[in-house]
């Protein structure tokens, strides 16, 4: 008699547990569509004619040519994208580097003033770009660097320092302190165990580092906005507003930009999960 | 024996034992300390000169008015920061960004944590990355393009959002969501909840991979159903993710502004503005530098006032842990 | 623990020479510079020019300008920066304030092309294109005089713009509708078209200027010149006339019979797009955009295209006669190291040949040069607009341009929330004159 009111409780539990289980994966998928589809939606629109856009939206497109995409790229895309790359690469690699160098300061050498000059570049990661915004459009101007590609990938690099040093410093916090130790003995100097040695070691946060560089670098917008004014300065995220003013009407080819400009980092994100995500636990968790 | 300072073997060996080489020993090793410093000089430069020069530069700049065409430059003190009180779309802004943050919290803190712990509930592990790498894509896209992206999404001439809405009955509801002064705002922020929501969902996923399987196993042998274990385990023990993700989410609410510029440049009527996009507007439509500058030390109070809070949060646990 | 000092004080040196050692005050010197008409040219270097011609019609037009003149002139190149009418105000700002004003620039007339004046950031033209000279006579007189301020020429005037109602003829035709005369007909006229399911007049007020487009016709209409222009500088402003509360609620009653939707939300490109796609029956409409409303490649064809002036109310008390517009031209930077080229160049822009070409279609801008249009080539509502703007009392200028920047933000910002319907005429009016009051020195 005592089983009985049991075994009810398990197919009871049973019911509800299925019953929410499909409840929870039927929002999951729900979630799922609600996020992919309006970007589907953006890259197909890119294939359709403005007409078909506004008559029969979710319409799947007439034809599969590129006129708008290859538009697109004439118009303007082709630079921006270019002006992306070289400001995203060159601001990466210099962030990287200094920021490595920084760690393996503040990690593994012991330097005066250390603390003092921990807070101080890690400190940096508080300050919010807007507001150091009106002296450097000064600074910039008098330093000449006022829209060239150099203003930008000054500023990536200065603001995404005190980020990636803190990675990287932590990175390096966790390597065992024997290493250098071993490598002193074998009698080498400072910045062979830097390169050859802690560096090759540091390189997962690296990886994790240069492609949270690359996905800041690639979409910034305030200081694009601000501190460039050419096209041929101009980088995506800018170039594409810009483009929307001039061909706003056309609203296939701004799709089709906008889908050539996320296209990127939408497929390093696929290619490099396992680092986004390293670098994004190790960036808040720590 | 002499102590042997790991990092310091030069030091070590030329200490020796005797006290008169104790001094060169010492100025060599202050040497060596010293040049250990260029490790950091860069760093130091480049910060110092484009993070605090400038920022600490802005309030000088906020307590001056210059005309751009002319180049004269006025000393007015503090007559900037009067004016802050007495501008009603200051007011405005900060009530947005408040409602940015309070509304991040609810659906990138709170919602993100429950999906999580439905996403991490789930047995198989292929279905749990896939769901996570989606619903990550869009914070990997620049917001200018999700951005106008939902500028066209809310037109009504496309209007795919109120064509989604009149055909599943809720034709009611579709309205210019950018165009009127109550839910312009709204709007916006909703496509930030879209566009972020994947991002803090992903780190509490890996907050919650890091509890003890145990745990579970003992409240299930407790017969604890999944409401009471995600209220007793999970919640608690992804505690600190919480909170930093609360205090890292109003920081970022107090300096959006890239969202906003796209989708309706702070219209209409000025009731979409945040703080950053009426400095803009202040600093680079209306030429008012100074008055400008005035709404950053803003944007700065704030924004200081919540990374003090991260920097005590993070070494309280330090503590703890 | 000396070193340390010194390193932190020489970093500290370099990091604040960066910021502090900023020039404060800029390139505007204290004197004028003015053109020299006996200055020698030098057909080499880079000319660079800001112009408002950002957009997929009009920007072949300084292309093809600028690529025959460095045919002309291969040893000079030309740098184009070409914005729209949207975007050229934030950008001008931004090189002023970072003192890298292109060669040449585009311009408003009224308080916008003052700015630079008072900043002395233009070059005085005065030698070269005032109102005597050789190359000043080849302009219409009043587009010349618009730009100069103090008696002394600073701009050379491009073509001439003002506002008409843009309408589709052919659906004007089918629901028998004619042309309104009055602003009680224009209001009939749309309830008429509105009860046949289509729009009246498509309006796109996400920009904000839009709607000031609209006031300041209905504002000349309703408010003598004299105090309007009075109202335009701070140091003497009222804005206690009562036509601009009645001007302000026929435009209320306007966006009631005329518009439908939301019109803030709605950009003016796709404003302009619905009457080019024939789904509305009007579009209030620049002269210069004439061509774009109505083309080979939109919809509505240009000889379905009609126009006319935004009809005046009865018994108004402002100037029924005057039409809202202004001649658009260009300035030379007096910060340029090679002004007497950059005056070659606006030569170049503004002979008649080149007038021509800018005036037919597809680009459409009445060109300002005397005899810069050719009829044949044009369409025809260019010709009878141009004709329109000869015949006017008054330009109104635009009010964003000829306020003082806060106060044209407030008209901006006030008119959104009108059309909106979140503000009342009356306190639109109250906050514009709060605004201005609160700018007198």
């Amino acid at each position: 008699m005592t089983v009985s009111p049991i075994s009810t409780q398990t197919d009871g539990d049973r019911f509800w547990n299925a019953l929410g289980k499909t409840f929870i994966l039927s929002f999951l998928v729900c979630l799922a569509i609600v996020v992919i589809y309006p970007l589907l939606w953006m890259a197909l629109s890119g294939f359709k004619t403005n007409a078909q856009i506004f008559n029969e939206p979710f319409a799947f497109p007439r034809s599969w040519g590129f006129d708008n995409y290859v538009a697109a790229w004439n118009q303007g895309v082709r630079s921006f994208l270019f002006s992306s790359l070289v400001v995203t690469s060159a601001s990466a690699v210099c962030t990287v580097l200094i920021s490595a160098w920084t760690a393996y300061g503040l990690s593994r050498s012991r330097m005066p003033g250390k603390p003092l000059i921990t807070a101080m570049i890690l400190g940096g990661m508080m300050l919010s770009p807007t507001v150091a915004l009106i002296p450097l459009v000064r600074m910039m101007q008098s330093l000449g660097l006022y829209n060239t590609h150099w203003a930008l990938i000054l500023l990536y690099t200065a603001f995404r320092i005190p980020f990636t040093t803190f990675l990287i410093r932590a990175y390096m916090l966790d390597l065992p302190a024997d290493l250098d130790e071993a490598a002193r003995m074998d009698g080498a100097s400072e910045g062979q165990i830097f390169w050859r040695i802690i560096l090759p070691l540091c390189a997962p946060i690296i990886v994790s580092s240069v492609i949270l560089h690359v996905l800041f670098a690639w979409n910034e917008y305030l200081f694009a906005m601000i501190f460039t004014s050419a096209q041929d300065v101009q980088t995506l995220p800018v170039g594409l507003t810009s483009l929307m003013a001039k061909h706003g009407t056309n609203y296939a080819q701004v799709f089709a930009a906008m889908t050539i400009s996320a296209m990127p980092i939408v497929l390093l994100f696929f290619a490099m999960q396992k680092y986004f995500i390293r670098g994004l636990t190790e960036g808040i968790g720590k | 024996m002499v102590p042997t300072d790991p990092h310091f073997p030069g030091a070590a060996t030329s200490g020796g034992t005797s006290h008169e080489i104790c001094r060169p020993a010492l100025l060599r090793r202050a040497l060596i300390r010293a040049l250990s410093l260029r490790w950091v000089v860069l760093a130091v430069l480049v910060v110092g000169a484009f993070i605090y020069v400038p920022i600490i530069d802005n309030f000088r700049v906020s307590m001056t008015n210059r005309d751009i065409f002319t180049g004269e430059i006025s000393q007015v003190g503090l007559e900037n920061y009067q004016r802050l009180l007495d501008d009603p779309v200051v007011w405005r802004a900060l009530l947005n960004n408040t409602l940015y943050a309070g509304l991040s919290i609810v659906f990138q803190v709170f919602g993100a944590f429950l999906l999580a712990a439905m996403i991490e509930g789930l047995k198989s592990r292929r279905i749990r990355n896939l769901c996570r790498a989606i619903y990550f894509v869009p914070s990997a896209i620049s917001t200018t393009v999700t951005g106008l992206l939902f500028y066209f999404l809310y037109q009504p001439e496309v209007g795919l959002l109120d064509a989604g809405l009149t055909s599943i009955g809720l034709g009611a509801l579709s309205r210019p969501w950018l165009a009127l002064e109550d839910t312009a705002i709204f709007g916006i922020i909703a496509m930030s909840q879209w566009q972020g929501f994947g991002y803090s969902t992903l780190l509490f996923s890996i907050a919650i991979q890091k509890i003890p399987r145990e745990l579970y196993d003992a409240a299930i042998m407790d017969g604890a159903g999944p409401v009471r274990r995600l209220f007793a385990i999970t919640l608690p023990m992804s505690r600190e993710m919480t909170g930093l993700m609360v205090i890292v989410t109003i920081t970022g609410a107090f300096q959006v502004f890239n969202e906003i510029m796209v989708m309706t440049a702070g219209g209409p009527n000025n009731s979409s503005q945040v703080l950053g996009t009426w400095l803009y507007q202040q600093a680079f439509i209306q030429n008012e530098f100074g008055y400008g500058a005035a709404i950053a030390a803003v944007i700065f109070a704030v924004t200081m006032l919540t990374g003090a809070l991260q920097v005590w949060y993070t070494s309280k646990r330090r503590v703890k842990l | 623990m000396k070193k340390i000092s010194k390193i932190t004080t020489t970093a500290l040196t370099i990091t604040s020479a960066l910021s502090f050692a900023a020039p404060e005050v800029l390139a505007a010197g204290s004197n004028p510079v003015t053109a020299d008409p006996a200055a020698e040219v030098d057909y080499s270097g880079t000319l660079s020019i800001l112009t408002k011609f950002g957009s997929q019609q009009l920007s072949p037009f300084f292309e093809d300008v600028a690529k025959q003149y460095t045919e002309m002139h291969p040893e000079v190149s030309v740098e184009l920066i070409q914005e729209t009418d949207d975007s050229v105000k934030g950008k001008t700002k931004t090189l002023v304030a970072t003192n890298s004003m292109p060669d040449i620039f585009f311009s408003w007339t009224g308080t916008w092309g003052g700015n630079f004046i008072r900043g002395n950031r233009a070059v005085d033209l005065t030698p070269v294109v005032g109102a005597g000279t050789e190359w000043g006579k080849t302009f219409t007189p009043a587009a010349l005089d618009a730009f100069s301020y103090g008696g002394r020429n600073f701009g050379v005037p491009l073509y001439l713009d003002a506002k008409f109602m843009g309408y589709n003829k052919s659906l004007f035709a089918d629901l028998g509708l004619e042309p309104p005369t009055t602003f009680d007909a224009l209001l009939e006229t749309c309830d008429t078209i509105s009860a046949a399911g289509v729009v009246p007049v498509s309006f796109g007020n996400k920009e904000a200027w839009p709607a000031v487009h609209y006031a300041g016709q209905l504002l000349v209409y309703n408010v003598p010149v004299e105090t309007l222009e009075q109202d335009f500088d701070p140091q003497t402003s009222a804005f206690d006339h009562p036509g601009y509360v009645t001007a302000l609620d026929q435009f209320r009653a306007f966006i009631e019979h005329c518009t439908t939707g939301a019109p803030n939300g709605t950009s003016y490109e796709a404003a302009v797009q619905a009457f080019s796609d024939e789904k509305a029956a009007m579009y209030y409409q620049e002269i210069i955009e004439f061509d774009g409303s109505a083309n080979s490649d939109t919809a509505l064809q240009p000889e379905e295209f009609g126009y006319f002036v935004l009809p005046a109310p009865e018994d108004a008390q402002g100037d029924p006669n005057a039409i809202e517009g202004a001649p658009e031209g260009y300035m030379v930077s007096a910060a340029s190291d090679q002004i007497p080229l950059a005056i070659d160049f606006l030569k170049f822009l503004t002979t008649q040949e080149t007038g021509k070409v800018l005036s037919a279609s597809p680009y459409g801008q009445p060109s300002a040069v005397v005899g810069g249009s050719e009829p044949r080539t044009m369409n025809a509502s260019v010709v009878a607009g141009m004709a329109d703007i000869d015949e006017a009392s008054y330009l109104m200028p635009w009010l964003d341009t000829v306020h003082h920047p806060r106060v044209a933000a407030t008209w901006l910002s006030g008119l959104q929330a009108l059309v909106g319907g979140s503000m009342s005429s009356e306190e639109l009016v109250a906050e514009v004159r709060e605004t201005s009051a609160a700018v007198r020195d």
